[in-house]
């Protein structure tokens, strides 16, 4: 373990946060604002590949650790760390983040300096929240997600984006402070914010009165988290906030926040309440299934691009946790497979509708038609991501959703089948939206002159396109990490491990 | 008690310095307006009296520290030097600089011919460390009724304004209404224990069988300091009196003699151990918590909407109280602190904003603020933030140390309620960061750029708040200190 | 130690075409484009006879593997090939007809625009499809099965400024996915029971001594849902809609796609699974039953049909039927062999047609044409070896095969004479609609006028009247034609010998299971029975026979006479007309009560009214308690004096109660 190791999680985590302070202090200038936001969000994308590259995979438990003393009493600790899957779900953000600032090169030019130093907040705060492994100091990053997002909903979002933002606060927050009331329950009886100790402690039945309070410490976490994910039937603020939400907003929204939650449930709710996550797993699953299901129909009926988007979001992230709470090697491993699979085709598709908005100020599906004659070269794009979205082999959808089905199928047959259903919804909800889009005659006559894809929107989408297609033909690349770590998240539900699919 | 015997050391005036410094600056002040009375000067004559004054006050935060060096009992064991009152001398020093610094251009914009206007900071300022420090009841009483009564001429110090009259009167009414409740509070406990001694009222309550006169003297004086720290059902004079005073006044009013009372309070409550705490404290908080919360929700004047959000944080605060004492009284002095800065900080923006005559003082004044004045906006939102308990400010932390000191105490309920509330507080907090930065201005109220003692004092108040965000430990260490000494 | 054959090469030379054409295709010239499609898929067909060449060499199967895809836990899946004689008749039929389908396609899509792409298309399907063929375990003959669906997708919406044409194709992929999705649960059941999804393993787990395999149900439900994904691939019941519809594309996908390659897939995949369908003798009935309706189902359509291209289809749809039939009764290897057979005459029959269509200007009704023969004479002569192939005529091919699927449907263990009955039937009205169709090409008068208005967007076929197709289109014809002719001249026995292995190989020492090798003991039964499989043949052919008359009597003679029946059939026949409302009924049954339940249901009611109104709600009652809050500040002095009173009261009560207490 050299220093380097030790210090490169702070590194990632903070080199955002210190490029946010250096535009704090730069004069306002938009032109070199986004050229330093790019750079920095660069930096920090090639600083996090350290973790894929140098990650001991045959090692289980955490690795670039950092723990230090923070704060004496309570007696929280700086502790960092990341396994195999929170390693991508880092490198996921710090990939995402540049594409956001290149997408918004030209749509933001109001209060640019703003809106970028809110992004790179966001930033740091989102890698704290994958890499921190005390309690408080997770809790800690999550709160701190909130503000930029709402300000960057609010700010320079369009329509009710006041309404949105306030929704988007409040219902996350609300939620989360049943998190915070368990986190702090937890302290108080084990004296210490260190999610290795505290799960140690659990484990070892050293918690005074825990037997009495699991359940609900249990649901005070999965509360915090099923709103975030978002479950049904918490998930009323997503579309809102999509719909609302600036570009970028929506790229990091849908691309990195949700899976705080998802994320939160593999880590906490398996990780400090085995027993409980396995009783309430029925009910948990028939939520993800509903989930699945119902944001696929609702997605299929929306007559506006980034709500259908929004709601396929809602049926994506339903197939994680239906792989999560199936506590099967496949269903976790293909759940957090989704996960990364899920950030890279809805970013891209939250930005390809992010280009079509800048050029007609408008997300109605109505309003295009045929525009694949004025716009070849989005159209393949689009198609492309659609495509992987919809779950084609050799793209990274189908990898995800096919552990996850078949985790869930080993798991309970029923779910399994109903889940598969979704192979066919979301044919129906994306390639229906995108014959409407691209399909047929130029119905409206401003649409005829739109210019197709630029260089720097190119350069902001062919990464994705890239990453899609790598994921789909080589997922051993991400599972051969993910598989160590998701063992041991299922180390406590041995009996289930044994059941893992296949003899 | 041999001490009462002689009269008075060396030792017990320098552990009455902060105040003895801040009543000579005081009446420095008044003298030095007096001299100028007549000759029209008065812009150059008020800041020299602001510089006397904020000279004062810095003299007393440096006396503190002299203090610091020599605890013990003072004049007959009526005052006692102890980490507790120390820190709660630096608390009330360091928020009457800020108001200090923040009243200069206050001053200066609405042309009020300033006088005893800091001459009365100061004394009050007297009182409130005075409380901190006393041990005996009576004095308590006395240092209580100092702090008020100047408390009462500031609030009235808009003269042009007929609310500010208004809400002096009614303060003063009302106040001294409560404050009868205290000192028959105080008879009744003389009656029960025979002292007026705190330490020595400690020893009667812990040595056995409680006199029911004792209970009732508890409940009177906790209605006394109830009605000062504004914590429901006491806190009905808070809202009128809050808008009609001066802003900076409020700053002052809402922080400093709360912290005071407070002071007093966990004296009380802990070092005398008063009877029948917990049931008391925990009806109180949960209903202050809740009134302040629900009352802000639909407020559209940002003094006022403070001034409900400052009942709410009165029934956090005493949600320590009726938690054990180990974890209670230090959390409970961290909160007096990290809401002191917050909330001193906040108002010094909102006193800035106000211009003349406080007309900027509704939500709509503040739409468009973080376009036109970006720094101002980006401060009030980091004080926020804090008030509604959002990480890396003071105000989490204080929230987070009261509520797990509840919960230590297994006061899951209470703490459930907390929680709850503070959800609901979200909401009219955030009311105002959206004006502030989704909104755009209705009627553009002009924002004047931010003169240096302004500037200062949010400086200061943001430092505190940050930085009680961010390494809390250090001043929480200080504090459990005092557990550790009261529980031996 | 076998040779490597770097099979992995055969799928990836198409796909390197169409990358190239994909990403340059729009600053290539036409040659160009047409020299890197045409190198690619010719390089795949002689890649393909090469190792037809080899095969005798290598002892089967011969696996490839070339890396693992993707692992989990214990489970695990290879990019891996495989190659037996199954897939070897498939590798051979795929590259030979899709090559000669690239040619063709040269002359028929010269004039139209979006040229590049629709040989990267072509190519893309070329790979998906052979990745299908070729597959050695189930999830990447996945790959290639959703593969194909994609680029019939494409295909189908090729013009796709024609909303119809882009309905075809979304149509198709959704109707496709709904079988992918029985197709996925039958692989989950697969690694559930075997933990694999190789051929080998799935075939030959349930003879390894020391696992008794998984209960007789699981065989059943895996059987059944690998038949739903046939259905959906290979258009049977209910999920055959989507095949009519896809004539939308241009006609050489039509040839390639919906009749030669790709709907056949869902056979080939059925007899792959062989060892699982043998456990499972419920399944095979649903499979043979499913086959025979279809088969009857859709030749009845198909004698309504005016577009030239329809009646194409629902024969196609008819001929799967046979196949499936075949599988049914486990005589895989005639499935095969009809598969092969088809894919030479139905693919020669719909280049045919599309050069007609291509002679008039873009015109598919047939009662627009009429006395082609002498117009047209290439393309009137292929089209008869076509049509005389499909009807069953000795000595041409679909003859032997479809002989061959009858017998064993009816001497088979698992056959019958109900199946055998409807199949001689289908043959009657199968032979009876195609010469429909011939006579009013063919002949007659000329009906259509000069000059046809072009329709489908296919350009340029305008000038100057009917016309012969270039040679360019016309050698393909002429090809297939003669492969129709003599392609059927193996014989089923040889084509089952060499097939045997295949099935003989999952259970090859294991004698006891005598029942579960049907097509092994066909071999043997056959010489016994020699007497009545004449008999039975001379029936079938004389059913094409009396169907040639009847066309040639309604369609030829007494031209007046089909309008007359047709108006004494009265419902009937307009049920016919209509494809039995079928589309009609999916569309009131399943389409539109889901988008209207998700729209007015879910979102509307569920989402807006009653979640997001509820938390609406609740606040608005919140903010309601807080002005009451309000409203206690009545500014009124004595009241708070009251209220501090009244508190204070309460508290000191309290106490007092404490202390008494």
């Amino acid at each position: 373990m050299t220093t380097f190791d030790s210090s490169i999680l702070s590194l990632v985590t903070f080199i955002p946060l210190a490029g946010a302070l250096l535009l704090l202090i730069m004069p306002r200038r938009d032109r070199e604002t986004r050229w330093v936001a790019l750079g920095v969000s660069v930096v920090a994308f090639l600083a996090s590949l350290h973790l894929p590259v140098h990650l001991v995979r045959s090692q289980t438990g955490f690795q670039f650790e950092v723990n230090r003393p923070w704060i004496s009493s309570p007696n929280i600790h700086y502790h960092m760390g990341v396994d195999g899957i929170s390693m991508w779900l880092v490198v996921l953000t710090t990939f995402l983040t540049p594409l956001c600032v290149l997408i918004s090169w030209k749509s933001i030019h109001d209060r640019v300096k703003e809106f970028f130093i809110l992004l790179l907040v966001l930033e740091t705060a989102l890698i704290g929240v994958f890499t921190a492994l005390d309690l408080f100091l997770f809790y800690f990053f999550w709160e701190a997600t909130l503000i930029p997002m709402a300000l960057l909903i609010g700010m320079y979002g369009h329509g009710r984006k006041v309404y949105a933002a306030i929704k988007f606060f409040l219902y996350t927050m609300i939620a989360s402070m049943f998190m915070l009331a368990a986190i702090l329950w937890l302290y108080a009886k084990t004296g210490t914010f260190d999610f290795v100790s505290v799960q140690a402690a659990i484990h070892g039945g050293q918690v005074e009165g825990f037997a009495a309070a699991a359940p609900w410490l249990f649901l005070g976490f999965f509360i915090a988290f099923a709103v975030k994910v978002p479950l049904f039937p918490f998930h009323t603020w997503l579309p809102d906030a999509h719909v609302e939400a600036p570009t970028a907003g929506s790229v990091l929204l849908a691309g990195v926040l949700l899976k705080m939650g998802t994320y939160g449930m593999l880590r906490f709710n398996l990780g400090l309440f085995p027993e409980q996550s396995r009783s309430n797993a029925w009910w948990v699953m028939i939520l993800a299934l509903i989930g699945i299901i119902y944001g696929a129909l609702v997605a299929m009926v929306q007559p506006n691009l980034k709500k259908l988007i929004a709601y396929s979001s809602i049926s994506h992230l339903g197939f994680v946790v239906l792989g999560i709470f199936s506590f099967t090697q496949a269903g976790l491993d293909g759940a957090t497979f989704v996960m990364l699979a899920h950030g890279v085709s809805t970013g891209a598709l939250f930005m390809l509708a992010g280009v079509l908005y800048e050029r007609r100020h408008t997300y109605e599906i109505a309003e295009f038609g045929g525009l694949a004659t004025p716009m070849p070269v989005y159209a393949t794009f689009f198609l492309f991501v659609t495509l992987a979205s919809v779950g084609l082999p050799l793209l990274n959808g189908f990898i995800g959703e096919f552990l996850v089905l078949s985790g869930a199928f080993r798991d309970r047959a029923v779910y399994g089948v109903l889940g598969a259903t979704g192979v066919i919804w979301s044919a129906c909800y994306l390639l229906w939206m995108y014959q409407r889009v691209f399909y047929g005659k130029v119905t409206h006559e401003v649409n005829l002159t739109l210019p197709d894809l630029d260089g720097r929107e190119q350069a902001a989408l062919w990464p994705t396109v890239i990453a899609a297609l790598v994921m789909g033909v080589a997922p051993l690349l991400w599972l051969n990490s993910i598989d160590p770590a998701v063992q041991s998240a299922l180390a406590p539900f041995s009996i289930l491990a044994s059941k893992v699919v296949g003899r | 008690m041999n001490s009462a015997a002689m009269l008075p050391q060396a030792a017990d005036y320098m552990r009455l310095l902060p105040e003895i410094v801040l009543t000579v600056f005081g009446m420095i002040v008044m003298v030095v307006d007096a001299a100028a009375e007549g000759q029209d000067k008065e812009r150059h004559i008020e800041k020299t009296l602001g510089t006397i004054a904020l000279i004062g006050s810095l003299a007393a935060l440096a006396a503190t520290f002299v203090q610091a060096q020599y605890p013990g009992f003072a004049f007959w064991n009526m005052v006692q030097v102890d980490s507790f009152s120390v820190f709660f001398h630096l608390l009330i020093t360091a928020v009457t600089t800020v108001v200090i610094l923040t009243s200069y251009e206050y001053m200066a914009v609405q042309q009020i011919r300033a006088g005893e206007y800091y001459a009365l900071i100061l004394f009050g300022a007297v009182g409130m460390s005075l409380m901190s420090s006393a041990v005996e009841l009576v004095l308590i009483f006395i240092a209580l009724e100092i702090s008020s009564i100047s408390t009462y001429v500031l609030a009235g110090f808009r003269r042009h304004e007929a609310t500010s009259s208004e809400s002096s009167v009614k303060y003063f009414l009302l106040g001294s209404f409560a404050t009868a409740f205290f000192l028959y509070g105080v008879a009744l406990m003389f009656g029960a224990t025979g002292s007026t001694n705190i330490s020595t009222i400690e020893d009667v309550l812990r040595s056995g069988q409680i006199p029911l006169l004792a209970y009732a003297g508890v409940a009177l004086m906790f209605v006394g300091l109830g009605f000062k720290v504004a914590a429901a059902p006491f806190h009905v004079w808070t809202p009128d009196v809050y808008e009609g005073a001066p802003s900076p006044v409020v700053g002052f009013m809402s922080t400093a003699p709360k912290a005071a009372v407070f002071a007093v309070l966990l004296r009380i409550m802990f070092e005398a151990n008063a009877p029948g705490r917990i049931g008391l404290i925990w009806v109180v908080a949960a209903l202050s918590m809740t009134i302040g919360n629900l009352g802000a929700l639909v407020q559209d004047n940002i003094k006022r909407l403070l001034a409900y959000s400052s009942i709410a944080h009165a029934g956090y605060l005493l949600v320590a109280f009726a938690a054990l004492p180990n974890n209670g009284i230090p959390a409970a002095m961290f909160y007096t602190a990290s809401y002191a800065a917050m909330n001193v900080g906040a108002f010094a923006v909102i006193s800035h904003f106000g211009g003349a005559g406080e007309r900027y003082v509704t939500l709509e004044d503040y739409s468009g603020l973080g376009r036109r004045s970006p720094l101002l906006a980006a401060t009030l939102t980091i004080f926020l933030l804090s008030l509604i308990g959002i990480p890396i400010t003071g105000g989490f932390f204080a929230k987070f140390y009261v509520f797990s000191a509840a919960l230590q105490a297994n006061l899951v309920g209470l703490v459930i309620i907390g929680v709850l509330n503070s959800a609901v507080g979200a909401y009219y907090y955030l009311r105002i960061i959206v004006v502030m930065y989704m909104r755009e201005p209705q009627r553009e109220a002009p924002v004047a750029r931010i003169p240096l003692g302004l500037g200062c004092a949010l400086a200061i108040s943001l430092a505190a708040t940050i930085y009680l965000g961010v390494l809390p430990g250090r001043v929480l260490e200080y504090a459990s200190r005092t557990a550790t000494a009261w529980s031996r | 130690m076998t040779p490597d054959l770097h099979l992995w090469l055969i799928p990836v030379l198409p796909l390197i075409g169409a990358a190239v054409n994909g990403v340059l295709g729009k600053r290539f010239s036409r040659q160009t484009v047409v020299a890197v499609a045409l190198l690619f898929s010719g390089a795949a067909f002689a890649m393909a006879l090469w190792v037809a060449s080899q095969f005798s060499s290598l002892q089967t199967p011969h696996i490839e593997t070339l890396a693992t895809w993707l692992r989990a836990g214990d489970f695990q899946a290879d990019f891996a090939f495989y190659l037996d004689q199954l897939s070897l008749v498939m590798l051979l039929v795929v590259t030979g007809v899709g090559f000669l389908i690239h040619i063709y396609s040269v002359g028929y899509m010269w004039e139209e625009g979006g040229f590049y792409r629709f040989f990267a298309y072509l190519n893309l399907f070329m790979f998906f499809m052979l990745t299908l063929v070729l597959a050695s375990n189930y999830l990447v003959m996945f790959i290639g099965w959703e593969g194909v669906g994609l680029a019939s997708y494409l295909l189908i919406g090729f013009w796709f400024t024609k909303d119809s044409a882009a309905s075809a194709g979304k149509k198709a992929f959704i109707v496709n996915r709904i079988g992918d999705f029985g197709f996925l649960i039958a692989l989950f059941l697969m690694i559930q029971h075997f933990g694999s999804l190789n051929f080998t393993e799935v075939g030959t787990l349930w003879v390894s001594p020391e696992f008794g395999g998984p209960p007789a149900g699981v065989w059943t439900w895996i059987g059944l849902l690998l038949m739903v994904g046939a259905a959906g691939k290979s258009a049977q019941i209910p999920l055959y809609v989507w095949l009519p519809d896809a004539m939308e594309g241009p006609t050489p996908v039509s040839a390639l796609i919906h009749a030669a390659t790709m709907v056949t897939a869902g056979v080939y995949m059925v007899s792959r699974s062989h060892a699982i369908f043998q456990h499972a003798p419920e399944a095979m009935m649903v499979v043979a039953i499913i086959g025979t309706l279809t088969a009857l189902f859709a030749a009845t359509i198909g004698m309504c049909q005016t577009d030239i291209k329809k009646v194409l289809a629902y024969s196609t749809v008819s001929q799967l039927g046979y196949m499936f039939i075949a599988c049914g009764v486990g005589a895989f290897s005639a499935g095969i062999f009809h598969l092969m057979t088809h894919a030479f005459f139905k693919g020669l029959l719909f280049l045919a047609a599309g050069s007609v269509i291509h002679a008039v200007g873009g015109e598919q009704d047939m009662r627009r044409m009429g006395g082609l023969r002498t117009k047209i004479p290439w393309t009137f002569w292929t089209m008869t070896a076509g049509t005389f192939a499909i009807a069953g005529f000795p000595p041409l091919a679909g003859f032997f095969s479809k002989d061959a699927i009858l017998w064993k449907a009816y001497s088979s263990p698992y056959g019958s004479w109900v199946y055998w009955a409807i199949g001689v039937f289908t043959a009657f009205l199968t032979s009876f609609y195609m010469f429909r169709q011939w006579f009013l090409t063919f002949f007659g008068e000329y009906r259509g006028e000069e000059h046809a208005e072009e329709s489908h967007g296919h350009g340029a076929h305008g000038h100057g009247g009917v016309h012969e197709s270039p040679a360019v289109m016309l050698v393909p014809l002429v090809i297939l034609a003669l492969l129709s002719v003599c392609g059927g001249w193996i014989g089923s026995e040889r084509f089952d010998k060499f097939l045997a292995p295949v099935y003989g190989f999952t259970n090859g020492s294991h004698s006891e299971s005598q029942e579960i090798q049907p097509a092994l003991r066909e071999l043997q039964t056959r010489t016994e029975e020699n007497g009545s499989e004449t008999l039975l043949t001379g029936i079938s052919v004389s059913a094409a026979l009396l169907g040639f008359l009847l066309a040639w009597q309604l369609y030829h003679r007494r031209p007046q006479l089909p309008a007359r029946i047709a108006a004494s059939l009265g419902g009937f026949y307009q049920a016919v007309l209509h494809k039995y409302y079928v589309d009609e009924f999916y569309a009131t049954v399943f389409v539109k009560p889901l988008i209207d339940g998700s729209t007015k249901l879910l979102w509307h009611g569920v989402d807006r009214d009653i979640i997001d109104a509820g938390v609406d709600d609740s606040a608005d009652g919140v903010r309601e308690v807080s002005d009451t809050v309000r409203h206690m500040q009545s500014g009124n002095i004595r009241s708070y004096a009251g209220w501090v009173a009244a508190g204070a009261a309460v508290v000191i009560f309290y106490m007092v109660w404490m202390g008494t207490r």
